[in-house]
């Protein structure tokens, strides 16, 4: 297996139609009025609020654009409203530093310094917006993470993975980056630098430390099981790299599969009771 | 027997875990078919169940025959039509062994069974935690010609459609819950299977999303030469219709005569060297 930049290529409107397929019928088989996402303003929010009205109607959509003052920037507000109007996506846009700073005060050994923290909380008040709105509305919460931010576990555990359904899940950053193209987000998102809006001026591309373009190839080849020094050298980048990123992507399944218990009983949640998910 | 008569293929989506609601969806089929003309009506693979049910497949598993069967019986019977489904069947001599079924039904019950030989356990599939796998083909002379029955991911094993040829089955009935991203091997496969075996190939796939796997229909009668007669639509509930005329193998054995120019001696080495794999 050759890992060039075409491997990466998909049968765009097929992928389209799929998506759209899943999220028709989730929804549908649910019961649920519509979906209720956190619209930031980037890549892969435009791409699930685009994708998601298609499937069921932008009046069945609301985009929730959950800013604060630390990481708000008028770009990413314009580009949210900019997809909202272009597919008709319904939007309401919530200051959330007051809660934030609730929070902050309300913890006696909050400690701001702590970026790591004080963000993750942040992601998880997003993540409770999301939900009350969805109980409000009798909808359901679509996520908009993507296979690349997942497998490496760049996301908050409980935050911004929350979510009843996650249609692109299953692309990597630049198959989102052609599937947003393909269904006419605006080049301008398409082109703009992702980021996780956790604290100001972050960058995932500089905190993964790696350009997607050649992460989501070295994610394709594990995920197709080839060694990492076979990766390394098609890609002509160190091993240790690669061997980095297997890591991080390995020891991040805690993030990916959430229940765990220790094994007492007959049938054990999260382990071998093995039911489907679908709603009945 | 009849030399030519009408097949429907009845591309539904199931509820997994609701039986009588899939059981209502057969009968709704049937009476469109008996209303179209058709004699033969074929449902998906475990279109009982529906194909995602885990666990619950151990309640939902009936012995053959058995209280679903009696029920399609009497569809059979109301609409004079024989009906092909798939089913978990519970074995009659133990609790928690369960093969994935197909059965073919007729106005005076249970014509025959088979159990899936080739149970697909990698990727999406664990298959092979729920059921026992069949050991034998499954070829049924009836009023509409000798049916062989496969399962989904038999067809990727040529032998097992060939095993119901040489025991003479004229329409080879394959009935399956295949995802998406298996179509383009099925969209082959199916034709492979119809032209190397000179037989009639009636494909039924499940529609719907179960689980996040999305089943792409497209089920299809291929002929003895390998030409699609009719498809369904993909990834969509669809029912299609059209003739089985067997009268139409006689021409293209002499044609393409594989079953004529079989080499059994090879099949000593085939055994082998699959042993040694």
């Amino acid at each position: 297996m050759k890992l060039n930049p075409e491997i990466l290529d998909m049968d765009l409107p097929e992928v389209e139609k799929q998506v759209l397929r899943f999220i028709s019928d989730y929804v549908q088989k649910a019961g649920a009025k519509g979906v209720v996402l956190g619209l930031s303003g980037g890549i892969d929010s435009c791409t699930v609020a685009a994708l998601s009205a298609r499937a069921i109607g932008g009046d069945r959509v609301l985009g929730l654009m959950l800013f604060e003052k630390e990481t708000r920037t008028t770009e990413d507000i314009k580009h949210a409203k900019l997809v909202a109007r272009k597919f008709k996506v319904q939007t309401e846009t919530i200051d959330i530093t007051d809660s934030l700073e609730g929070l902050y005060g309300s913890i006696p050994s909050f400690e701001p310094q702590d970026k790591l923290s004080k963000g993750n909380l942040k992601a998880r008040t997003r993540m409770i917006y999301n939900y009350y709105y969805a109980n409000r509305l009798g909808r359901l919460v679509c996520g908009s993470s993507d296979k690349s931010e997942s497998m490496m576990g760049y996301f908050t555990k409980w935050g911004d993975i929350a979510a009843d359904i996650s249609p692109i899940m299953d692309l990597y950053k630049t198959q989102v980056r052609k599937l947003a193209r393909h269904i006419g987000i605006p080049q301008a998102i398409v082109d703009k630098p992702s980021s996780p809006a956790l604290w100001p001026n972050q960058l995932a591309e500089d905190e993964l430390g790696i350009p997607y373009a050649q992460l989501d190839l070295i994610l394709y080849g594990l995920e197709r099981f080839m060694k990492p020094e076979e990766i390394a050298a098609q890609l002509g980048i160190e091993k240790n790299v690669v061997n980095k990123i297997k890591q991080r992507w390995l020891s991040a399944e805690h993030k990916r599969r959430m229940l765990l218990t220790a094994k007492l009983e007959y049938r054990t949640i999260g382990t071998d009771f093995r039911l489907p998910r679908d709603p009945y | 027997m009849k030399e030519k008569f009408d097949v429907a293929l009845a591309q539904i989506s199931c509820k997994p875990g609701d039986k009588q609601g899939n059981l209502e969806k057969i009968e709704r089929m049937a009476l469109r078919a008996h209303k179209e003309g058709a004699d033969l009506l074929i449902m998906p693979e475990l279109s009982l169940t529906g194909y995602v049910v885990r666990d619950q497949i151990y309640e939902l598993a009936e012995e053959i025959p058995g209280e679903s069967t009696r029920y399609v019986q009497r569809i059979a019977k109301s609409t004079d039509l024989h009906i092909i489904f798939g089913m978990p069947e519970l074995s009659k001599n133990a609790q928690a062994t369960i093969y994935n079924a197909a059965v073919l039904v007729n106005p005076n019950g249970v014509v025959g069974k088979y159990r899936k030989m080739y149970l697909p356990t990698h990727s999406v599939f664990e298959e092979r935690r729920y059921f026992r796998p069949g050991y034998k083909p499954a070829v049924f002379p009836t009023n509409l010609g000798k049916i062989g029955l496969i399962i989904c991911y038999d067809i990727f094993f040529p032998e097992v459609t060939r095993l119901a040829r040489l025991e003479g089955a004229q329409l080879i009935v394959c009935i399956s819950a295949s995802p998406g991203v298996r179509r383009a091997f099925f969209e082959v496969l199916t034709i492979a299977r119809a032209m190397e075996n000179t037989a009639y190939l009636a494909f039924v796939n499940l529609s719907g999303i179960e689980d996040g796997l999305q089943f792409w229909g497209g089920s299809r009668l291929v002929g003895p030469t390998g030409k699609i007669l009719v498809q369904a639509k993909y990834d969509e509930e669809d029912f299609v219709l059209h003739e089985v005329n067997y009268a139409d193998l006689k021409s293209v054995e002499p044609f393409v005569p594989t079953l004529k120019d079989l080499r059994p001696e090879l099949f000593d080495k085939l055994k082998k060297l699959a042993e040694d794999l």
